[in-house]
């Protein structure tokens, strides 16, 4: 199993739930997205997912055996600040990120990410290998849809049990990190 | 041989498997959910709760859960798409959906259909829903190839397929510990608490049998499925598949 697959899993779904839901409340349409899939990397930092854009839904996968339509590579603090507003033309001018592919499906893209209402900065910043054990608490705690709202010790003992049951050697990192 | 298939180790005639697992079911049903929360500690729960959080389904979408046994996926699909959707609860076998119907009303859940049926032939029209699962079901399954292609046909594009079952786990320390278990600790438990150890030794050699997660993510794609991908819960013991038609 790869490092932090799960770790990664955990924020995909959670990526996945708030595209959706903008679309669902009829915030953003993707209708001309659909049928396109979109590569997405953060080239300083093990991201690398894939946007599926299907009949007005997302799916945000960790890998396709397809090839994409549009390629995006960028490093996490271009990506940052595109989440505040930089212009996604004059990054591309300054050679800072990298798309290979349709430039107005890029830019749909990114219109998308800045709409969602999780906060990728967070994921993408806060990220080194050290602290992902740390993060398995925080942040799933945080975005984790089945306990999103739970500030109590209960839930905090069942994230650690959570975290034992569905992935073992890991627990030891987040036993550790959480003492 | 031709014409014969897996039955746990036994090798028996393809067109018996059926019925033989059917015979596992009756006997188990009653005690099902009990001998699940004993034999995966619970896990078995936080599995099925990935699961749901993996399925991008929304209110108002139609979902069906094959082999949906006593209903645990088909309470929490309920939630997530509201009044306006539908949750269609199904299995092959009678006793189990039984359980699944008292597990429902035990529990306060209304406005899931039940529909007794073999994954291999859906009686639904093509296009017709957004999400399938089927957990800990395709392993039973006589033709999985089949059962992947019929779901495939009625999932409207969009839709997506959530196969959780168990799989292979890369670790070998863990394999040693799971083998043990499971050939001593599960058959033991399941004569002592179900007073039923031929069922629960056919549960643990059917897990042997079932294809590995590249093996069940390539069928999947011979489906048809134009995405799948897979992730590993508990170091592998058990995966999740999510399939994705275009
Ligand atoms: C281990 S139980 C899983 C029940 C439930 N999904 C869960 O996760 O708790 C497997 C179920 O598969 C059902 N099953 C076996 N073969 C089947 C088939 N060909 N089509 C549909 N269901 C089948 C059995 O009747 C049984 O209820």
């Amino acid at each position: 199993m790869q490092p932090f697959a799960i770790f990664w899993h955990k924020q995909t779904i959670i990526l996945e739930q708030a595209l959706n839901r903008l679309i669902t409340n009829g915030e953003v349409g993707i209708s001309v997205l659909n049928g396109k899939t979109i590569g997405f990397s953060l080239q300083d930092l093990p991201l690398d997912v894939h946007f599926v854009c299907a009949n007005e839904r997302i799916f945000v996968l960790s890998a396709t055996n397809k090839p994409t339509d549009v390629d995006i590579k960028l490093k996490s603090m271009v990506f940052i600040s595109l989440l505040h507003g930089e212009d996604l033309t004059e990054l591309l001018r300054q050679d800072k990120i990298s798309i290979h592919g349709d430039v107005k499906t890029a830019q749909l893209l990114v219109d998308l990410l800045k709409e969602v209402d999780i906060d990728l900065e967070e994921i993408a910043s806060k990220y080194t290998g050290d602290i992902i054990a740390n993060q398995l608490g925080k942040l799933t705690k945080k975005f984790n849809p089945t306990n999103m709202e739970s500030n109590n010790p209960l839930e905090i003992i069942k994230d650690g049990l959570t975290a034992l049951l569905i992935n073992p050697i890991k627990f030891e990192q987040y036993k550790h990190k959480n003492s | 041989m031709e014409n014969t298939t897996h039955f746990g180790f036994k090798q028996v005639a393809t067109n018996d498997k059926q019925s033989l697992v059917r015979d596992v079911f009756n006997s188990v049903a009653g005690k099902y959910d009990l001998m699940n929360d004993v034999l995966s500690f619970g896990a078995h729960r936080l599995w099925k709760r990935y699961t749901i959080a993996s399925s991008n389904v929304k209110d108002g979408d139609k979902v069906l859960d094959i082999a949906g046994g006593t209903g645990d996926l088909a309470i929490e699909f309920r939630k997530k798409v509201g009044d306006s959707g539908q949750v269609i609860l199904s299995d092959i076998n009678a006793a189990m959906l039984n359980e699944g119907r008292k597990n429902l009303i035990n529990k306060g859940v209304f406005g899931v259909e039940f529909i007794q049926l073999n994954a291999e032939y859906l009686p639904f029209d093509n296009s017709t829903f957004d999400c399938v699962s089927i957990a800990f079901g395709l392993r039973n399954v006589t033709d999985k190839d089949q059962a992947l292609k019929e779901v495939y046909r009625i999932l409207k594009p969009g839709g997506c397929l959530l196969i959780l079952e168990f799989s292979t786990t890369d670790s070998a320390l863990l394999k040693k510990l799971y083998d043990f278990y499971s050939f001593n600790i599960i058959q033991k438990l399941g004569g002592i608490i179900a007073d039923d150890e031929a069922s629960y030794q056919y549960l643990a050699e059917s897990i042997r049998k079932h294809p590995d997660q590249e093996t069940l993510k390539g069928m999947v794609l011979d489906a048809s499925f134009d995405f799948c991908e897979y992730h590993n819960l508990s170091g592998g013991i058990v995966a999740l598949h999510k399939g994705i038609k275009v």
